[in-house]
């Protein structure tokens, strides 16, 4: 121990392991328990925040015209595919209208301010995306001055790609739901079964970063294209986000229980727009 | 106008460090092989050319660690990742320095393991912290496309940090030795 004591490179090694673990510790639980960082943490990704806006206008515009050459070699397939939703898309756009106007009077009626299905929308660009190869994290522009709080909702392409962990005054994070996090939050989701019942349970990231509909209470298997939707009992996001749709019904590998895949309906692997769902009802 | 010249090496890794973030962002579909990711490792990169070209100026290492505290901040909102990777690579590249030849394939060299110790411990800690849940074997694969993809930064950026590291050493007034 004497020896330890006296060699004074093995003791500074030893002195600057503990505080790195000790500062890994700290930064951890913060990030976890906290809703908005450290406001130095805060100014600084802010600070970054504003560089990357800069710098991402060339690389844009580079991006950009890189995937417009893509998206004419792909013009004439896209061209008739759109054909064959805008003969729908009418019909289906002034049934909307209607059902909008008969649920905002009957919400009157019944005196009803807001409900579960009820959210506001914050629209935010993607600037950066974690560089490493684990981590599934975007940082995008806009923050707590936008209205933005921990664990709201993130959509992009029609479908849920994550939720907020990090709020800063410009700039916030947000985990993908792909992500492997053991901490993430989960969303609670239900669908349709052919029965016609509701089935509940959560979304989870099984092996190979796939979504499955897991903690099922129903037996009621559900069919393949089913469209799984967030249920609102999480406490964070609202009733009626479309999580995906059910690619395949199998069991798990105890034979025990149902296994249900989901293919993402979000955009989780190019977003470059996204929006924030800001749940009206609270708690 | 001699302070700016002092920084300029700080001021290009922080250019790097966003750029790491834009192209993780806008191409990351020619990143992403079925479930294997690969990293962009533009600012880690910049950190080994920089103490392998000048292995003298040890200002570097706090360079190194300052840099590392901002990108752990801003991209995984812990410390601990590259604020402790990028000081003690730059270290140990400066050290190898003395002893490597000055030619570019034995820097490659040095800089493709550099970035392969740098992926498995950034698994290692955030499978520890439990961030992340990625198997052995996926992290494994997973360092060939991070290899390839720093092999082609490397060659892009060598000559680009050579010119920094040389004419604009960090803290360093070179006017004073002229």
């Amino acid at each position: 121990m004497k020896k330890f004591l006296q060699n004074k490179k093995l003791l500074t090694t030893f002195i600057i392991i503990i505080i790195v673990l000790a500062v890994l510790g700290i930064s951890v639980n913060l990030r976890r328990k906290r809703n908005t960082p450290l406001l130095i943490q805060s100014f600084g990704n802010d600070i970054v925040a504003v560089g990357a806006r800069v710098v991402d206008v060339p690389v844009n515009l580079v991006s950009n015209g890189l995937n417009s050459a893509h998206s004419i070699l792909n013009t004439q397939e896209e061209n008739n595919h759109l054909k064959d939703q805008v003969t729908d898309l009418g019909q289906t756009k002034s049934r909307n209208a209607s059902l909008e106007a008969e649920n905002k009077q009957l919400k009157s009626a019944l005196k009803l301010k807001s409900t579960l299905t009820s959210y506001s929308m914050v629209n935010a660009s993607v600037i950066s995306r974690s560089p490493d190869s684990w981590s599934d994290l975007l940082v995008i522009n806009k923050g707590s001055t936008a209205g933005i709080r921990k664990n709201m909702a993130v959509m992009c392409g029609g479908g849920v790609i994550g939720r907020v962990v990090e709020v800063n005054a410009a700039s916030s994070k947000v985990e993908l739901i792909t992500t492997t996090d053991k901490s993430a939050n989960r969303f609670s989701v239900q669908a349709k079964a052919a029965n016609g019942k509701n089935v509940h349970g959560i979304i989870t990231v099984i092996s190979g970063n796939n979504l499955a509909f897991t903690q099922v209470v129903d037996s009621n298997k559900l069919k393949q294209g089913t469209k799984v939707y967030t249920s609102g009992m999480g406490g964070n996001s609202p009733k009626g986000l479309l999580i995906g749709t059910v690619s395949s019904t199998t069991h798990d590998t105890f034979g025990l229980s149902d296994l249900i895949k989901i293919n993402p309906a979000g955009e989780v692997n190019d977003p470059s727009v996204v929006t924030v769902i800001q749940r009206k009802v609270t708690g | 106008m001699r302070i700016l010249r002092e920084w300029i090496l700080a001021i290009a890794l922080l250019v790097a460090l966003i750029l790491d973030g834009s192209i993780s962002l806008y191409l990351h579909q020619f990143m992403v092989y079925g479930s294997y990711n690969s990293a962009c490792l533009l600012v880690p990169i910049g950190i080994m050319l920089i103490a392998l070209f000048d292995d003298t100026n040890e200002k570097e290492i706090w360079l190194a660690l300052g840099t590392g505290i901002v990108a752990d901040i801003y991209f995984l909102g812990i410390i601990g990742i590259y604020s402790v990777f990028l000081p003690l690579i730059c270290w140990a590249c400066q050290k190898v320095a003395r002893f490597l030849p000055e030619v570019f394939w034995a820097r490659l060299l040095v800089v493709l393991l550099g970035v392969i110790i740098l992926s498995i411990y950034s698994w290692l800690i955030l499978s520890m912290v439990g961030m992340i849940s990625i198997s052995d074997h996926l992290m494994l694969i997973s360092l060939i496309p991070t290899v390839i993809w720093s092999l082609i930064f490397t060659v892009l950026t060598y000559w680009v940090w050579g010119t920094l590291a040389r004419d604009y050493p960090f803290m360093i007034n070179l006017d004073a030795y002229r």
